[in-house]
């Protein structure tokens, strides 16, 4: 087990389009990381610049204390998952799971135990004499974790190795990867476009766009505070409500006002935001989770905004209420990449934002309905409209500068 | 068809599965109408195909005087292997059978070997000129044989490859190379790349990865172009008559092609000496076509 640092790496295609711009990023003694981003941000070829299989154009990339630039993957002693597996086709499963050990000299003995432990602990014994084609796509699934398992080496990386099961399936290959690495716990770096499998199962997420690692945390931390406007979009399902709105001071406080509604700011969040004041009197974005909005109650004080339901959507254990609201959508490139999975159903106009409500799952809201919701104000999320960089509280320097 | 319509209609259950029974009836016996019309017509198209063939072995094994009787034999009986001696015992058929299978093993080992590693180059590797170099390969193989002969000869000419078993090597593969490289990277285009990058992350070199991962996997590709080449190489007559010139340096077909000279065409011989001539064709084929059908790569990737 080894630890993995990219320093200062990039990586540059003919015709000067960088791929991977700059990334730096540090995977402890057996961490599980993931990588994640919209397809064609360079998470891929980061991954394949660790393995080897794509040369390094400027940086350093170590494996333990050795530096592995100039190193063919083969010495490098990592384990790679594929995305479409890449099983020989024409050897047994047997035969795939013994071929990196038989490279690597292991003798005979010790090769058919190691081999044989393996297909116990996945479950593949009665079937080490059929070929690839012969097995589900679950069971190919699983020939490829195996061999990759089966070497014992420094680093597992993975590049999308659930992307081509059915849901059912990739939920519980999933869980089963997850518990494989902690029992095992091999430094892994695992890629993937999916922000809920990259929550779910890394210990630390890495978001990238465009070849630029957006910010590295927990994903917890990640969900939480989001470092700017692309990772506050990307990260969480259903997406952050995203609107522009204007700053101003009302008295001793500060308000957010959304279309003619003023969201009172608590003091404590604006005390630690001390960034906040530089903003008076200027537009911003503001991000409010689904779960920060509620259906309101009799206090006829609280911060609340005032809508339209358009369209309830019962999950059994909560419903998800598509309200429109006076305001005004967030419109952002970099907030297009992720456009499937904003749930904003209608067009809109340009005066009128339809916000996501997680709603208790006995909600009386029905469509057509006006309801009045209420916001929680100390979950609130501000960014910089300019450079879209979360106006962070202090306690957490969490943007992509203070992450490199 | 309209037989069916006119039924009366009877109001009661029991009857209700029968339109649903005639209906898929009738649907299986159009089924075998178009199975057996399909299988008559791919009968005759046999029958025209191996006609000639079958002419060429009935001959060879024909007496003399029932090859040019007015009234055609269709059986040769009473058979006789007379025309198998006359043939073997003629000049040089030992000679040109060993000149022969020299060609033929030079051009399919090399073909193979160097259409390979070309073929690796084109499917795996991105360089300055690939696509131009992809379509000179296809252009080389428009350009029709005999205009290329008279060019050709004064090369080799220059070189003192004429009447030489090299030099006809070195002409059969200009045309057989071309072909061979295209049908090889075909092949290798369908075998997934990460194949081998999976190997070299588990310890194969480069090349390692080539051998034991994309050979395996290419082979029915390798046997579909060592059959063309060999069936090319055996079977070339032009070349073969123009380049030699010694009935001792001569293959085969230009030896066949002796039994016709200024006082006709002697068939017997000349039969038996075909079917000979096809036999290690036919050997060929039935030992390594086996192979072709069989799809290696499935199952490399998803399913």
């Amino acid at each position: 087990m080894a630890a993995i640092q990219l320093v200062h790496v990039s990586k540059e295609y003919g015709g000067g389009a960088l791929a991977v711009n700059d990334l730096n990023l540090e995977i402890a003694e057996g961490e599980f990381v993931v990588l994640v981003g919209p397809s064609g941000c360079g998470k891929t070829t980061a991954l394949r610049m660790v393995a080897g299989l794509e040369e390094i154009t400027d940086g350093e990339i170590r494996i333990g204390d050795r530096v592995v630039n100039d190193l063919a993957p083969r010495d490098r002693d990592i384990a790679m998952v594929f995305q479409n597996y890449a099983l020989y086709p024409h050897k047994t499963v047997y035969e795939n799971l013994v071929f990196g050990l038989r490279m690597r000299k292991v003798p005979k003995e010790e090769r058919r135990r190691r081999v044989e432990e393996i297909a116990r602990i996945l479950g593949l014994e009665d079937m080490l004499q059929r070929r690839p084609a012969q097995l589900s796509g679950g069971q190919r699934q699983r020939v490829a974790m195996g061999r990759a398992i089966v070497r014992e080496p420094q680093a597992f990386l993975m590049d999308e190795p659930l992307s081509n099961l059915d849901a059912k399936l990739r939920v519980q290959m999933r869980a089963e990867i997850a518990r494989i690495q902690q029992t095992l716990a091999v430094t892994t770096l695992y890629v993937t476009h999916d922000q809920v499998e990259a929550m779910t199962m890394g210990h630390r997420v890495a978001v990238m766009r465009g070849g630029v690692l957006q910010q590295v945390d927990t994903p917890q931390r990640l969900y939480d505070s989001p470092g700017n406007l692309f990772v506050a979009s990307f990260v969480g399902s259903p997406a952050m409500n995203l609107l522009e709105v204007v700053l101003e001071r009302d008295g001793g406080t500060l308000v957010c006002r959304v279309g003619d509604t003023d969201l009172e700011l608590p003091a404590d969040t604006v005390g630690r935001r001390p960034a906040l004041e530089r903003f008076v009197g200027r537009h911003i974005a503001v991000g409010i989770r689904p779960e920060a909005l509620s259906e309101a109650g009799e206090d006829p004080d609280a911060p609340r905004l005032r809508g339209r339901v358009l369209l309830v959507e019962a999950l059994g254990a909560e419903s998800l209420a598509h309200v429109e609201v006076t305001g005004t959508p967030l419109d952002r490139p970099e907030l297009v990449d992720v456009a499937a999975s904003q749930t904003h159903l209608l067009p809109v106009g340009e005066r009128t934002a339809t916000l996501l409500a997680r709603l208790e799952h006995d909600t009386g809201v029905r469509p057509g309905h006006i309801v009045d919701l209420a916001v929680d104000t100390r979950r609130l999320h501000f960014f910089d409209l300019e450079s879209g960089v979360a106006i962070a509280a202090a306690a957490a320097p969490v943007t992509a500068a203070a992450v490199g | 068809m309209s037989s069916v319509a006119p039924i009366a209609p009877v109001p009661v259950a029991p009857t209700t599965a029968r339109p649903a029974a005639v209906a898929r009836r009738r649907l299986r016996r159009g089924h075998v109408a178009r199975r057996i019309g399909i299988n008559l017509l791919g009968l005759a198209v046999f029958t025209v195909m191996i006609f000639p063939v079958y002419w060429m072995v009935a001959t060879a094994f024909k007496p003399g005087r029932n090859i040019q009787d007015y009234k055609p034999h269709w059986f040769p009986a009473p058979a006789t292997l007379s025309n198998f001696t006359n043939a073997v015992h003629r000049p040089y058929f030992w000679t040109d059978v060993k000149n022969s299978l020299i060609i033929v093993s030079f051009v399919v080992v090399l073909s193979l070997t160097v259409a390979f590693l070309a073929a690796l180059a084109l499917s795996r590797f991105r360089f300055y000129g690939r696509t131009a170099f992809i379509f000179l390969i296809l252009g080389t193989l428009m350009v029709p044989l005999a205009a290329l002969i008279i060019p050709l000869y004064i090369t080799l000419s220059r070189v003192h490859l004429i009447n030489t078993l090299t030099g006809v090597i070195a002409m059969y593969m200009t045309f057989v190379l071309p072909f061979s490289v295209w049908t090889l990277q075909g092949f290798m285009r369908g075998v997934p790349r990460e194949l081998e990058e999976a190997a070299m992350v588990d310890g194969s070199t480069r090349f390692g990865a080539f051998v034991r991962i994309l050979l395996p996997l290419v082979a029915p590709g390798l046997v579909a172009t060592s059959i063309f080449a060999f069936i090319q190489a055996w079977n070339e007559f032009i070349i073969a008559y123009v380049f030699l010139h010694d009935g001792s340096k001569q293959t085969i077909t230009v030896w066949l092609a002796s039994f016709t000279n200024l006082h006709g065409t002697d068939w017997g011989p000349l039969m038996a000496g075909a079917t000979l001539t096809a036999l290690p064709v036919v050997v060929f084929f039935v030992l390594i076509q086996r192979r072709i059908a069989f799809g290696l790569t499935a199952g490399a990737v998803r399913g």
